[in-house]
């Protein structure tokens, strides 16, 4: 592939290990994946499936119990390659006792920052995520919401090339969900690479290009989401509401072309769908896990045994 | 009361610290490195180990100065500053208790400075400690320190930063105590006590004996409940001999005080209103002149000035005639093998059967007085230091454990650090009887106290032997632990001394220089090396 990989995670496996070094979770188990240049990747899976373990992986903030990872060409120990990194943690984890200004002035001096640097880029992030009516309140007079806002703008602080946001849209109100997707499309088109997590497939379908699917720690799937969610089996068509006679009528039309209806419902989102059917398969048959795909094949998931590690 | 400052011997304590940070930084680096070699990344441990030189080296201030300030609004908005108002809640009542006219002077004026360094040292220690104890802890418990950590930070930035925060907090409240401290001695204390506020300079020499048969020996041991006193005989040779260094004309001007605090014991009633007569012989060796002073009486419980002036006469009492003598040019004498300037004064009790006692600190010569503030302020700087020394401790210990152990453990360092360092130090030395760890264990069994003599045999051998080892853990152990004895200050301020900088402020200064850097490289591993989660 020609792109540029801007994370390159290979083999990983996460052991969570208690005071003594007894394993209590393996909460990832060989995870291989690249993330190219300029995408916004997004990691799905439901809760617990090891996506904030890859993230604090990737920060360096966890050890890796085996594999390698290269974040921006350099190992995820590395201190200098978070001059170019933004991270959005799970829940913002920042100072309650300092307010908006004083956290993101703090944040801007372990960036070296200058004080006029540190000013305006504060006044700009605090108007773009609209905190300016309380950036002289204390943090932990704040709701989830503005916690939130604050968390993101924290991230933002460095003009990052690489983009880490760990559930960026929880806690948020619809409006707030709309202004955060519409600031990673921004981003993206500011030419960074944004990484998100996330388990509302809604923020995911609209803005990620590539998914991977997690499932307790195994990556279940992976690729551009259009193609992940073309479907040549089926054909949707969407109706005004209709009557049960309706109904009849037009499974009888579709019965003349020798096809038959598989389900009457109110639409859902396409990537709900395929992420309910791989988390529901993965549940079937555990030991089933991704493959890349051949050189210029289609990418597919395929039954194999897992040697257990 | 054995008030003695000895100087300090800088190069010795240098040569401990480098064997001490030297043995401990190569055992450390053995352990990660037999650790690596074992899980088979011996690479990744050194790797590690020059990565952190290019760490150190692009250290900023600018991130330093942010962690710092942002422990300084953390200690703020925690309110740990109200400790402060403890302290002036303390201040407005204590002059009650305090008060007491039937004293002698400097001991009233004692009492207050006492109280005061005392009740600073005793607000801001603690507060210092848990301050910087829950620090580091709380901020991993609360992961705040993940947002820290993902930015270009070092982590010595992060154990610098957290030093430098609490210590500038601390030295906030430090000086307003020190201020507060001071000008409620001066409004508080009795008139009368007001002159015992000074800060003498002394000078001290070194202290012999001549015995009653005029022969070099020693003082005689009166049985008197502790042997910091050695005691001349009356009407006898019998005498103390002290050497001053370095005295000259420039140092000590053109009258010399000489300041005594003899004790006396009477073996006899003598004379009760009077003190004993006791006299100084100034004594020059290379120009054979021995030239008695006038006798004066030595009081119980007084100290007592002599003003000698630079012209000294004396009438021969063979020729009568009167000789004149200068003190600088025919009493202080270049010493043939130093040569340096120095005055001998002998002190000869006069009364016989009566005996004079005398310790090294008990004769000095008094140079210029300083101002009170000035060893006021001194023995708040000592304060300081050792604050600086807690919490450089308090941040490095709880980078790597949470706050209640890291809380504990300083306060061990701190109990042992006080007043268990001389016994480590007797045991280490063999002087403490039978104090072997299986030496002890045998003696236990065997119900055989410490004097009995164990028989030499093989396996009493490699008793000693493995003891000789653990001796050798102590050693280390005892000098790991700082000597936070040398840090109090206050006998000085509070004997009206000014306290001196070769006994007191060097070594206390260059402790907390020793301490600092192995605290920082032990924050700085621990934080680079563990994963920050909360256990
Ligand atoms: N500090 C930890 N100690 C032990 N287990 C942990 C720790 N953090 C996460 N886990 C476990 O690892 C698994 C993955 O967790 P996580 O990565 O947080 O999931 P996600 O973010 O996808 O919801 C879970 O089973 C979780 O219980
Ligand atoms: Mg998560």
């Amino acid at each position: 592939m020609s792109q540029e990989n801007v994370i390159e995670i290979k083999n990983l496996s996460k052991i969570y290990r208690d005071f003594w070094g007894r394993p209590k979770v393996q909460a990832l188990k060989s995870l291989s994946l690249d993330v190219h240049k300029g995408e916004v990747f997004g990691l799905l899976g439901p809760n617990g499936s090891g996506k904030t373990t890859t993230m604090k992986l990737l920060l360096g903030l966890l050890f890796p119990s085996s594999g390698e990872i290269s974040v921006l060409g350099k190992p995820a120990v590395d201190v200098d390659k978070n001059e170019k990194i933004g991270y959005l943690p799970e829940e913002s984890y920042l100072y309650r006792f300092l307010n908006a200004d004083e956290t993101l002035d703090f944040y801007g001096r372990l960036f070296n920052m200058s004080k006029a640097q540190r000013v305006e880029r504060s006044n700009q992030l605090i108007e773009s995520v609209g905190l300016q009516h309380a950036r002289r309140r204390q943090l932990k007079e704040y709701s989830k919401g503005m916690t939130r806002r604050i968390g993101l703008a924290q991230a933002l602080i460095n003009n990052p090339d690489l983009v880490l946001l760990d559930e960026p849209t929880s806690g948020l109100d619809p409006l707030g969900t709309k202004d955060m997707k519409d600031l990673i499309l921004k981003l993206k088109d500011e030419g960074k690479t944004v990484v998100m997590c996330s388990h509302l497939l809604a923020d995911v379908e609209d803005v990620c290009d590539r998914i991977a699917i997690l499932y307790q720690g195994e990556l279940k799937t992976l690729g551009r989401v259009d193609q992940l969610l073309e479907s040549h089996e089926e054909t949707n068509i969407r109706t005004s509401q209709l009557s049960p006679e309706a109904i009849k009528d037009v499974e009888a039309a579709l019965a003349k072309h020798n096809a038959s209806v598989k389900r009457v419902d109110h639409p859902r989102t396409t990537l709900e769908e395929l992420f309910l059917k791989t988390v529901e398969e993965s549940q079937a048959r555990p030991g089933q896990r991704y493959v890349p795909p051949e050189q210029g094949a289609e990418a597919k998931t395929t039954e194999q045994p897992v040697a257990s590690k | 009361m054995s008030f003695d400052p000895q100087p300090y011997n800088v190069l010795l304590a240098l040569g401990h610290w480098l064997a001490v940070f030297g043995s401990c930084l190569g055992i450390a680096f053995f352990v990660a490195f037999m650790t690596g070699v074992a899980s088979g990344r011996a690479g990744a441990v050194i790797g590690a180990v020059t990565s952190s030189f290019s760490d150190f080296f692009s250290t900023s201030c600018r991130r330093i100065g942010a962690v710092a300030l942002l422990t300084f609004q953390e200690s703020k908005r925690r309110k740990a500053l109200y400790v402060f108002f403890v302290f002036a809640a303390l201040f407005m009542f204590a002059g009650w208790f305090l008060s007491n006219p039937s004293n002698r002077p400097e001991l009233q004026a004692k009492s207050y400075i006492v109280f005061v360094l005392t009740a600073i040292s005793w607000l801001i220690l603690p507060v210092m400690l848990l301050l910087s104890c829950w620090g580091v802890p709380e901020d991993i418990r609360l992961r705040s320190l993940h947002t820290v950590v993902t930015k270009p930070i070092r982590r010595h930035e992060i154990v610098l930063g957290r030093m430098v925060g609490y210590i500038s907090v601390g030295t906030i409240v430090l000086l307003l105590m020190g201020v507060i401290g001071y000008v409620w001695i001066f409004r508080q204390i009795p008139d009368e006590a007001k002159p015992s506020l000074v800060a003498r300079v002394p000078v001290y020499g070194t202290l012999t004996f001549i015995n009653r048969e005029g022969k070099q020996g020693s003082g005689v041991n009166v049985g008197d409940i502790w042997d910091f006193r050695s005691y001349v005989e009356g009407a006898t040779k019998a005498r103390a001999v002290w050497t001053f260094d370095d005295v000259s004309e420039q140092r000590v001007g053109d009258q010399m005080v000489l300041e005594t605090k003899f004790e006396a014991f009477r073996t006899h009633k003598g004379n009760m209103e009077k003190g004993l007569l006791a006299r100084f012989i100034f004594v020059n060796p290379v120009k054979n002149i021995s030239l008695p002073g006038k006798p004066f009486e030595v009081k119980e419980y007084q100290d007592a000035t002599l003003v000698i002036d630079r012209k000294m006469t004396e009438v021969d009492e063979q020729t009568g005639e009167l000789k004149s003598f200068d003190l600088f040019n025919d009493l202080v004498y270049t010493d043939p093998e130093d040569g340096g300037n120095k005055l001998r004064v002998e002190v000869q009790c006069l009364d016989a059967g009566q005996y004079l006692g005398m310790a090294r600190p008990d004769l000095f010569i008094r140079l210029a007085d300083r101002p009170f503030a000035v060893s006021f302020s001194k023995s708040v700087l000592g304060i300081w230091l050792m604050m600086c020394m807690i919490v450089m401790l308090g941040v490095s210990v709880s980078c790597f454990v949470k706050g209640p152990v890291a809380t504990l453990a300083v306060f061990t360092f701190l109990i042992i650090g006080q007043g268990m360092r001389e016994f480590m130090g007797r045991v280490v030395t063999g002087q403490e009887h039978g104090s072997g760890l299986v030496e002890s264990i045998y003696r236990l069994v065997y119900h055989l106290n410490p004097t009995v003599e164990i028989d030499d045999s093989a396996a009493t051998k490699v008793m000693f032997g493995i003891d000789q080892i653990f001796k050798k853990l102590l050693w280390l152990v005892q000098h790991i632990i700082p000597d936070f004895g040398v840090f109090r200050m206050s006998p000085y301020v509070a004997n009206g001394f000014d306290v001196s900088w070769e006994a007191a402020m060097v070594p206390c200064l260059l402790i907390t220089l020793g301490y600092a850097l192995p605290c920082l490289l032990i924050g700085y591993y621990t934080l680079r090396f563990r994963e920050l989660e909360a256990k």
